[in-house]
């Protein structure tokens, strides 16, 4: 169930992203059922939980909330990695980083690195 | 009262020079799986000594005999006269104390880290459903970022993440190396070792023992990963992924370089042709890994098995003079 929310959520956030302007729950859900049978109630709930999450912004027009993405894609999902990779205070229990982010001089170094194998190799080659 | 004081001046031992010696040896990066063993087993050790100390402070020592109507007398012996003496109540209840603390405290800092981090991961799981795609042909999802950055995020739902532009900066092969490297994380709960590292670290600050096991720790996974990525591809690639990836996730704070110099040292002992241990040398660690943990216990039963071989009431007046003095 929380995986298929999760599903629906990403439908949603999709579908909020490509369309350009505000839009009502209604608009989402007859988007989204073209593709299959989802009732009114089911989206309306995905898009409050989005609501409370921040993802999304809304206002009341009438008698409906009209929704936006609190954020765009691009700026939503650089602030997440942004979060991931400076990394939170207990980082190392969370996830293990192929590579921990690193200056440009400590980059120089490992290229050294990886470069003095090369050398060597060339070297004993002649 | 000798148990405990041995017991105090072992603590002492483990916690301060012991890891001094042990990141100096040069055989950790040899084998990491050993070295992991090792920095495990020095940690174990000491909180090990540490509770020992206090039971042998909370309980006098007991003659070690194989009469079991004996050896209850002397117990109950033993007992009543460390509490006929007020010093020795006190010394017995802050030895109790000290040994109930230390775990609990454990206890605590490993459930509370176990318990966010858990919670900060079902939070990034749940933000990755509305971002990220699952790839094309392996078990990953991507996120469309600038930074090149590939992570796993353990547990029952576990997810390996690479970020678009890990994608652009890999080939094929150096892709399956990463891949490798972080399935080696999750398949061997590398996360686990990590947090309970932590949690000594956190119930402790300050000791160097627990400090310097932590760092050592978290290089010596990353080591034992590419070891495995290693297998499966080779040793070059796995490095050229590494330095590809560092060159492609920079980011413009300066100042996260923490993990720097354990990278470099990873590219350098990849780019070098492997040098497992030998047999014999294996053996001498595993054989001085056990010794490690078996000390503190040997120390603690040592003095009353020593007692035994005298009447039991005569070791016991010895404890007690002991304590007045």
């Amino acid at each position: 169930m929380v995986r298929q929310l999760g599903e629906l959520e990403q439908a949603v956030m999709d579908r909020m992203w490509s369309w350009d302007h505000p839009v009502a729950v209604r608009e989402v859900l007859e988007d989204l059922q073209r593709g299959r049978n989802l009732a009114y109630t089911t989206v309306m709930t995905v898009m409050d939980t989005l609501h409370r999450k921040g993802i999304l912004t809304r206002h009341k027009e009438g008698r409906a909330f009209i929704y936006r993405p609190a954020l765009t894609r691009e700026q939503h999902t650089a602030a997440f990695m942004g979060e991931v990779l400076a990394g939170g205070s207990d980082r190392t229990l969370t996830l293990l980083h192929f590579f921990e982010q690193m200056p440009a001089a400590e980059v120089a170094r490992l290229r050294d690195a990886l470069d003095g194998r090369v050398q060597d190799e060339t070297g004993t080659g002649q | 009262m000798i148990a405990p004081a041995v017991l105090i001046l072992l603590a002492v031992i483990l916690a301060v020079p012991a890891p001094v010696l042990l990141r100096r040896s040069t055989w950790l990066e040899r084998s990491p799986r050993i070295g992991i063993a090792a920095w495990q087993a020095l940690s174990a050790s000491l909180v090990l000594t540490v509770l020992l100390a206090g039971l042998a402070l909370a309980v006098p020592e007991i003659p070690w005999t194989t009469n079991l109507a004996e050896f209850f007398r002397a117990c109950a012996m033993a007992l009543r006269e460390r509490y006929a003496t007020p010093g020795g109540a006190i010394i017995s209840a802050t030895g109790a104390i000290a040994a109930l603390a230390v775990l609990a405290r454990v206890g605590y800092s490993l459930t509370r880290g176990l318990v966010g981090a858990a919670r900060n991961r079902s939070r990034q799981l749940q933000a990755l459903a509305i971002i990220a795609r699952p790839h094309r042909d392996y078990d990953a999802v991507v996120v469309d970022h600038s930074s090149a950055a590939a992570y796993c995020l353990p547990g029952r739902r576990r997810q390996v993440v690479l970020t678009s532009a890990a994608l652009t900066a890999l080939d094929e092969s150096q892709l399956a190396a990463v891949l490798a490297h972080e399935q080696a994380h999750l398949h061997g709960h590398h996360h686990l070792i990590l947090a309970a590292a932590d949690a000594l670290q956190h119930a402790f600050p300050g000791v160097p023992a627990f400090r310097e096991a932590r760092i050592a720790l978290s290089s010596l996974v990353e080591m034992l990963a590419d070891d495995a990525a290693a297998r499966r591809s080779d040793r070059l690639t796995v490095a050229t992924a590494l330095v590809r990836l560092a060159e492609h996730g920079l980011t413009p704070v300066a100042a996260l370089g923490a993990g720097g110099d354990s990278a470099v040292t990873r590219v350098r002992r990849l780019v070098r042709p492997a040098r497992p241990l030998g047999t014999g040398k294996t053996i001498a660690a595993v054989l001085a890994t056990g010794a490690l943990l078996a000390l503190p216990l040997f120390l603690a039963i040592a003095p009353a098995s020593a007692a035994g071989t005298m009447p039991p009431c005569q070791a016991d007046t010895s404890t007690s003079t002991a304590m007045h003095t």
